[in-house]
C-alpha cells in the first residue's frame, strides 16, 4: 500500500495480535485519498489545452499521478485547470464553472495567458484570471511543457497532503 | 494599394468594362491589383452593382466583409471626400478569368448605413454583425444587427482607429453578475 510513513506519520503497532495494525488520523487518509484522486476539470481555451492534452495522453500520462478521471463536468472535478486565453466574454462562464465545483477545489492557471493576460495586452483580454478566481498554482510558459502541468498537480497534490486549505476556502469567511 | 497599376484600354479585364458600361460615374474608381480587381463604387450604387455582380456575372460566393479606418491615411481620405471608413466586399466566381473582386464603398462618419447583402448572399448575416461590432457600421435591412464578438454589454468599436488598444477599462470593470444573469 502506498501509506508510507513519512506521507501518513502512521505507526505500525508490533504486538502479538495477528497481522498489522496502522494507526493515523483520520485526516491523513482523507488527505491522502484527496491527494491522489483529483479529478480535473479541464478550461482549456487556447494553445495551452494542447498542452494540456499532451499531459493527459499516454506519453506524459496524468493517470500515474491519479489525475486521469478527466470531468467535463464541474460537479464532479475538484482541480480547475484554466489552460488558454480568457476573454471578458468567457469569465463569465470560468466563474460560474467554478461556482459549480464541489468545496473542496482547487485551480491551476496554467500558462503566461491566464496568468497575467501573457502577450495579449488588449482590450478584450482578462489580464489574469486571478482577478477573479483563487489561484492556488501558476505555470508559467507560453505554452508550460507538459512536466510543468505534471509539476503543478504535484504541487497541489503537497499542498493537500499537508492539510492546507485550498485559496478559495482560505478567501471564504 | 501600392500594387495597383493604371490600366490601359486593351488588357482592362473584361469584368471592369462590363461595370464601367452599366454604372459609369456610379465608379469611383477601378483597377487591377496583384490578386484580381478592385472597384470603388458609390454608396447609392452599392446594392445595384452587388445584385448584378452577383445574378448576371455569377460572383457566387461571398468571402468576406469588413471594413477598414482610414482615419490617419490623409491619403485616402483626399481621395474619396473625407469619407472616414471603407467597407470592403470581396466575392468569388467560379467563371471567368477574374476569380477575386473586391468592391468598396467610402462611408462617411455622418452616416454609417449601408444596405444589408444578405438577401444576395446568405452569409453576409454574421460578416455583417461582425463589422457592426467592430467598426459601428450599420447595415440597413440586416434582421438582427447586433454585437458578435464583443459582449452586448460592450461600449464602442474596437477597429476603430480612435478605440486604445488597451481598451477604456472594460476589462478591469466589466459587470460579470450582469452577464451571469
Ligand atoms: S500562454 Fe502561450 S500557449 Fe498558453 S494560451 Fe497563451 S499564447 Fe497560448
Amino acid at each position: 500500500m502506498g501509506l508510507d510513513n513519512n506521507n501518513i506519520q502512521s505507526g505500525v503497532s508490533t504486538d502479538q495480535s495477528d497481522g498489522n495494525i496502522i494507526t493515523t488520523t483520520i485526516d491523513k487518509v482523507v488527505n491522502w485519498g484527496r491527494k491522489n484522486s483529483l479529478w480535473p476539470m479541464p478550461f482549456g481555451t487556447a494553445c495551452c489545452a494542447i498542452e494540456m492534452m499532451a499531459t493527459l495522453a499516454s506519453k506524459y500520462d496524468l493517470s500515474r499521478f491519479g489525475s486521469e478521471a478527466i470531468r467535463f463536468s464541474p460537479r464532479q472535478s475538484d482541480l480547475l485547470i484554466v489552460s488558454g486565453r480568457i476573454s471578458i466574454k468567457m469569465m463569465p462562464v470560468l466563474k460560474r464553472i467554478y461556482d459549480q465545483m464541489p468545496d473542496p477545489k482547487w485551480v491551476i492557471s496554467m500558462g503566461a495567458c491566464a496568468s497575467c493576460g501573457g502577450v495579449f495586452d488588449t482590450y478584450t483580454l482578462i489580464q489574469g484570471v486571478d482577478q477573479f478566481l483563487p489561484v492556488d498554482v501558476y505555470i508559467p510558459g507560453c505554452p508550460p511543457r507538459p512536466e510543468d502541468l505534471i509539476d503543478a498537480v504535484m504541487q497541489v497534490q503537497r499542498q493537500i497532503q499537508k492539510g492546507e486549505l485550498p485559496k478559495g476556502v482560505e478567501a471564504a469567511p | 494599394m501600392t500594387e495597383e497599376k493604371v490600366i490601359t484600354e486593351d488588357t482592362t479585364p473584361l469584368v471592369i468594362q462590363q461595370l464601367r458600361d452599366k454604372f459609369g460615374d456610379g465608379l469611383l474608381s477601378d483597377a487591377e491589383a496583384k490578386d484580381g480587381v478592385v472597384v470603388v463604387v458609390k454608396k447609392d450604387n452599392l446594392y445595384p452593382l452587388l445584385e448584378y455582380l452577383k445574378t448576371d456575372l455569377a460572383y457566387s460566393m461571398l468571402v468576406d466583409i469588413t471594413a477598414v479606418d482610414n482615419s490617419n491615411l490623409e491619403e485616402e481620405l483626399i481621395k474619396y471626400d473625407y469619407a472616414r471608413f471603407m467597407v470592403v466586399y470581396h466575392l468569388y466566381t467560379f467563371e471567368g478569368e477574374t476569380p477575386r473582386l473586391r468592391v468598396k464603398v467610402p462611408v462617411n462618419d455622418q452616416n454609417l448605413n449601408v444596405p444589408s447583402v444578405i438577401n444576395l448572399w446568405k452569409g453576409a448575416n454574421w460578416l455583417e454583425r461582425e463589422t457592426y461590432d467592430m467598426f459601428g457600421i450599420e447595415f440597413d435591412g440586416h434582421p438582427n444587427l447586433t454585437r458578435i464578438l464583443m459582449p452586448n454589454e460592450f461600449d464602442g468599436h474596437p477597429l476603430r482607429k480612435d478605440y486604445p488598444l488597451r481598451g477604456r477599462g472594460e476589462r478591469e470593470r466589466f459587470n460579470f453578475d450582469k452577464q451571469n444573469a
